[in-house]
């Protein structure tokens, strides 16, 4: 057996729980997953049904975990697993999954499949099947502390531009703050206007926050890339400086799978509960309007449409609160047919959007999206992840469509009653 | 012959059965969940009920996606749980060799009609899997050996239906041990495992405070 | 190249006279209901001309010769007033002597048949070869009806068989005992899944008929043999005429089967001794010529008409076989752009290389 091999069947090894086993054990191939899956759906090709990306685990546990397997394995009668049966789904798994959660939602007997795609990753990056994409990303955020190599020193620089533009401050660094505010590269390189945005929103609102120039990536490449070790790595960077900053919560920006990662899988990277509380951006901004904190004073008339990123709303939780912010400053909002816990993912998140060699593949799978915005017929999309911006600008852009995309956050910032007086700036 | 199958291989397929049924929820178990550190937006127990019941219905938007499914598949599971419970030669059978308490059984029409349904949804399930492209991909030797054994149970059963001749109970009753002992080691086990599987998704979702 | 005429208008009436005893042998089954009668009448001419018996009178009574004799008795029920039943010996003799030996003809006449035109002929291959692309023919709902219908029908058919010919053929090869074992298991089976093949036609029928309407050149498609013979193959639509005839034997027997195996099943209804034979001889005549025609059927789609198969199995065609045998159909698909590339075909059954770059180490076991 290859080191490399064996390196992934025992990673996937120290992955399976019951959760694994029950789910190994209950699927009974009946595709279902598969109509849920944009992947298989835009390309009708079999391969790219949700459990069949799982094969890697399930040969594993079959092999390892059963009774016939472990019997006919060693009588001879089963083949053992070979490198083959890991490299062969790098493909499946990291081009054509964006785990998403879809399938997880559909499958009758309940199995989690996105939840085993997510340990099938283990397998493959311990086994050093991962798209070389996202591998130099994982360095990056190691070393670097962005996947997108994002420095300090332009987190200074864009800072300074917002604040300018915005004419608003923005804390850096402060201590004792209430609020924390993660970043994702994505956001600090495409979308800088949240910054600016959630500068304005906090001024007006009394918040108190601060970004933090020692470490403040939201993103963990460690869960894109299937390797704990790093997620665990990258979230302690997180946990340290928010001790130090003595600061007591913090907020997940506009990123999918960072809210999920801070929010629901960091403590479990780590071993313990994290010594502070986690907000996503909307709910904060929820919780801020249900106080009266929140005052917006113009509407945006155009027609729009909400696109849930899968990590907020289906995996994560955050559902309502965007629909009850853009009540206040969207008299025209519309649902599209597919929305809430059943939004149809973007084709860009997981990594997928990280990782070149996909972009044949992201774009094509786009026309799920496309069909729901051509049912809906909007001017505008707003969204909640940086992410799935670049990819829904992608996609757009592909199929010759004109559509606004905006941040949630921008568009609240847009529409703000100013309450409170800005302070006389120093001359 | 008969009197093998009447007994020693009876009680043997009936043990396999319980204690592999029982080994295989223990290994559930014995696998082990890591404690949730992270703080529920909503409870866990609750959301775990929910999606229990919750999934035994596809989501109104899948619906018509997958309407070959829930049809024959409900066509299938009832009929086969119809006349598993309530066919009168098996509730004769329950109560004499089993639980020594018997109950009202079904009238023979409704019999005969749970067992077509019972048979023809079994068998556009197979055909289906065979001729659709993903299942075709996904399916593998326990799929079809599961089927077509399922399948030969209901068959020999049906073909005994006139209860006069002692081979054909004998051939029923045999491939009911077979099925009996394959069972607790083959995918038959999701009668079992789908509520530990729903009940583990409803709580990771529902701590999220998602009615998945 | 001059063609050469000859051979091939020799051979056209070589398998036109094939096709017409093919015909005729189906015909054989005709005289049947004839068949009924006759076999009274037999018995009738065998007792004249016997020297008279004392007890004469008392047994031409209780035989019905001259009367209908209806009696009286308490049990309520069809025909419960019958003490001797004067049909039973007409009735087994003609099953016996007519009904079951000519199942056999037709049955066995139609399967010589074909074996005779697949040893001169082999099948009919694709002219021009496989071409490398396909069309998109029949949905995956038609072909799941499909494979449902035909697995009940042959099982019904061997069950129906296995009554049928039992005491002819299988009782002197299994023995009595073994047999009834058999005949109880056919019975309950072919009962069970009787009902099954009923509603299984009803879908067929509402999938189907839409495209087996007749249409210009059907007839045409007829006379000119379809493309079973040499010579230029005629012209058909989505359905030619072979399986237009096909599909509206199996609606309209198969209807005529099943409402016969219903009364036969349900006898609770009203229905007497004679209803129920009627029935039970329409409903083996009709079973019968489904048979036959089901082994037709089965040949062409399999080595009768290479490229066939396919249709119901992937649900996909390849053109050229298409363009021989269905080319209106060909061509509308073609002017619709519905023509699939082998590749896009294969992205379908999940066969080609994932993305540009190098290939996997291999294909996967799945």
């Amino acid at each position: 057996m290859s080191e490399r091999l064996e390196k992934g069947l025992q990673a996937m090894r120290t992955q399976v729980d019951a959760r694994v086993v029950s789910f190994m054990s209950t699927c009974v191939h009946c595709g279902i997953c598969a109509e849920a899956c944009l992947f298989f759906t835009e390309t009708d090709d079999p391969r790219y049904t949700p459990i069949y990306k799982t094969e890697p685990m399930r040969k594993l546990w079959s092999r390892e975990y059963t009774f016939w397997g472990k019997l006919a394995t060693t009588l001879g009668l089963r083949r053992p697993m070979s490198e083959a049966d890991l490299a062969d789904w790098e493909r499946l798994v990291y081009d054509g999954c964006s785990m998403c959660g879809r399938c997880s939602m559909v499958c009758p007997l309940g199995v989690d499949i996105a939840y085993v795609i997510r340990k099938v990753k283990e397998g493959l990056s311990a086994a050093g099947y991962s798209p070389e994409d996202l591998v130099a990303a994982s360095e990056r955020a190691r070393t670097i502390g962005s996947p997108m190599g994002v420095t300090a020193k332009t987190l200074e620089a864009t800072i300074r531009a917002q604040e300018k533009e915005s004419g608003y401050p923005v804390p850096l660094d402060v201590q004792g703050a209430d609020y924390l505010c993660l970043l994702s590269s994505g956001e600090i390189a495409g979308f800088p206007e949240f910054i600016g945005s959630l500068a304005k929103i906090f001024h007006h609102a009394d918040v108190s926050w601060t970004l933090s120039s020692e470490y403040f990536e939201a993103t963990n490449t460690g869960v894109q890339l299937g390797n704990s070790k790093l997620a665990a790595e990258l979230v302690e960077r997180v946990v340290t400086v928010v001790e130090k900053l003595g600061v007591k919560t913090i907020i997940s920006p506009e990123c999918g799978h960072a809210y999920t990662t801070i929010r629901w899988d960091a403590p479990n990277f780590i071993g313990r509960p994290l010594p502070f509380k986690v907000v996503q951006i909307m709910e904060l901004l929820d919780q801020l309007r249900e106080e009266g904190r929140l005052k917006t004073s113009t509407t945006t008339q155009q027609r729009l449409t909400y696109h849930d990123p899968c990590n907020i709303s289906r995996r994560g939780g955050v559902l309502q609160q965007p629909r009850h912010l853009l009540g206040m400053v969207a008299p025209n909002f519309v649902e599209m047919a597919d929305h809430g816990d059943m939004n149809w993912c973007c084709g860009g998140g997981g990594g997928v959007s990280s990782n070149e060699r996909a972009n044949p593949l992201r774009l094509q799978v786009f026309g799920a999206k496309k069909r729901q915005l051509d049912e809906v017929g909007v001017e505008t999309m707003v969204t909640a992840c940086s992410n799935c911006r670049h990819m829904l600008e992608d996609g757009l852009e592909d199929n010759d469509m004109e559509i606004e995309l905006i941040g949630v956050t921008e568009l609240i910032a847009e529409n703000l009653t100013e309450t409170k007086p800005l302070p006389p700036s120093p001359a | 012959m008969t009197a093998f199958v009447d007994g020693p291989l009876w009680n043997f397929a009936l043990l396999v059965f319980l204690l592999g049924i029982v080994w295989r929820l223990f290994s559930i178990v014995k696998a082990g969940s890591k404690p949730d550190y992270s703080v529920a937006r909503r409870s866990a127990g609750s959301g775990a009920v929910m999606t229990l019941f919750r999934r035994f219905l596809p989501r109104r938007d899948m619906a018509p996606k997958i309407r070959i499914h829930t049809v024959a598949g409900y066509m299938f599971h009832l009929g086969l749980f119809a006349l598993l419970l309530f066919a009168a030669p098996h509730v004769l059978f329950l109560e004499q060799h089993l639980l020594g308490v018997g109950w009202t059984p079904m009238p023979y029409w409704a019999f005969i009609v749970a067992s077509q349904l019972a048979f023809a949804g079994l068998l556009l399930l197979w055909l289906r899997r065979l001729l659709n492209p993903v299942t075709r991909l996904i399916s593998d030797a326990d799929d079809h050996i599961a089927a077509i054994l399922v399948f030969v149970v209901m068959l020999t059963g049906c073909l005994a239906l006139m209860e006069e001749f002692t081979g054909l109970r004998v051939l029923h009753r045999f491939t009911v041990e077979l099925l009996m002992i394959y069972f607790p080691f083959s995918r038959l086990m999701h009668a079992f495992t789908f509520i530990p599987s729903r009940a583990f998704t409803g709580a990771w979702f529902g701590r999220r405070g998602v009615d998945a | 190249m001059r063609m050469s005429i000859k051979p091939a208008s020799v051979e056209r009436r070589l398998c036109a006279g094939v096709f017409l005893a093919f015909l005729l042998g189906l015909l054989g089954l005709a005289p049947l209901p004839g068949g009924v009668a006759m076999a009274a009448d037999k018995v009738q001419t065998e007792l004249a001309g016997k020297p008279n018996n004392p007890g004469a009178e008392l047994w031409r009574d209780v035989r019905q010769r001259d009367t209908q004799i209806k009696g009286v008795t308490q049990v309520e029920g069809m025909d419960a007033g019958v003490l001797i039943n004067i049909n039973g010996e007409r009735w087994r003799r003609f099953r016996m002597e007519q009904l079951i030996p000519a199942v056999g003809v037709a049955l066995g006449g139609v399967l010589g048949l074909i074996l005779l035109f697949h040893l001169v002929k082999r099948g009919v291959p694709i002219a021009a070869g496989l071409s490398g692309k396909y069309l998109h023919r029949f949905k995956e709902i038609d072909r799941l009806l499909h494979w449902t219908v035909a697995l009940v029908f042959i099982f019904l058919a061997l069950t129906g068989l296995i009554l049928l010919t039992g005491r002819v053929i299988l009782i002197p090869l299994l023995g009595p005992e073994l047999f009834a074992t058999l005949a109880s298991a056919s019975k309950e089976g072919h009962n069970l899944f009787g009902p099954l093949f009923l509603v299984g036609v009803i879908g067929l029928f509402i999938r189907f008929v839409s495209k087996n309407f007749l249409r210009k050149g059907d007839i045409g498609w007829l006379f000119k043999g379809g493309g079973f013979f040499a010579g230029k193959h005629p012209s058909a639509g989505f359905f030619n005429m072979g399986e237009k005839i096909w599909f509206w034997l199996v609606i309209l027997v198969g209807l005529v089967v099943s409402a016969t195996g219903l009364i036969l099943e349900f006898p609770f209804f009203g229905q007497d001794r004679s209803l129920m034979e009627l029935a039970l001889v329409l409903h083996g005549v009709g079973a019968a010529l489904l048979i036959a025609g089901s082994f037709g059927h089965i040949y062409v789609g399999t080595a009768g008409m290479p490229g066939s198969l396919s249709s119901m199995t992937t649900g996909y065609v390849d053109l050229n076989w298409a363009r021989q045998h269905h080319n209106l159909w060909a061509e509308e698909c073609e002017s619709r752009d519905e023509v699939l590339s082998k590749s896009e075909f294969e992205r379908s059954r999940g066969e080609t290389p994932l993305g540009d770059r190098p290939e996997p180490l291999t294909r996967g076991d799945g």
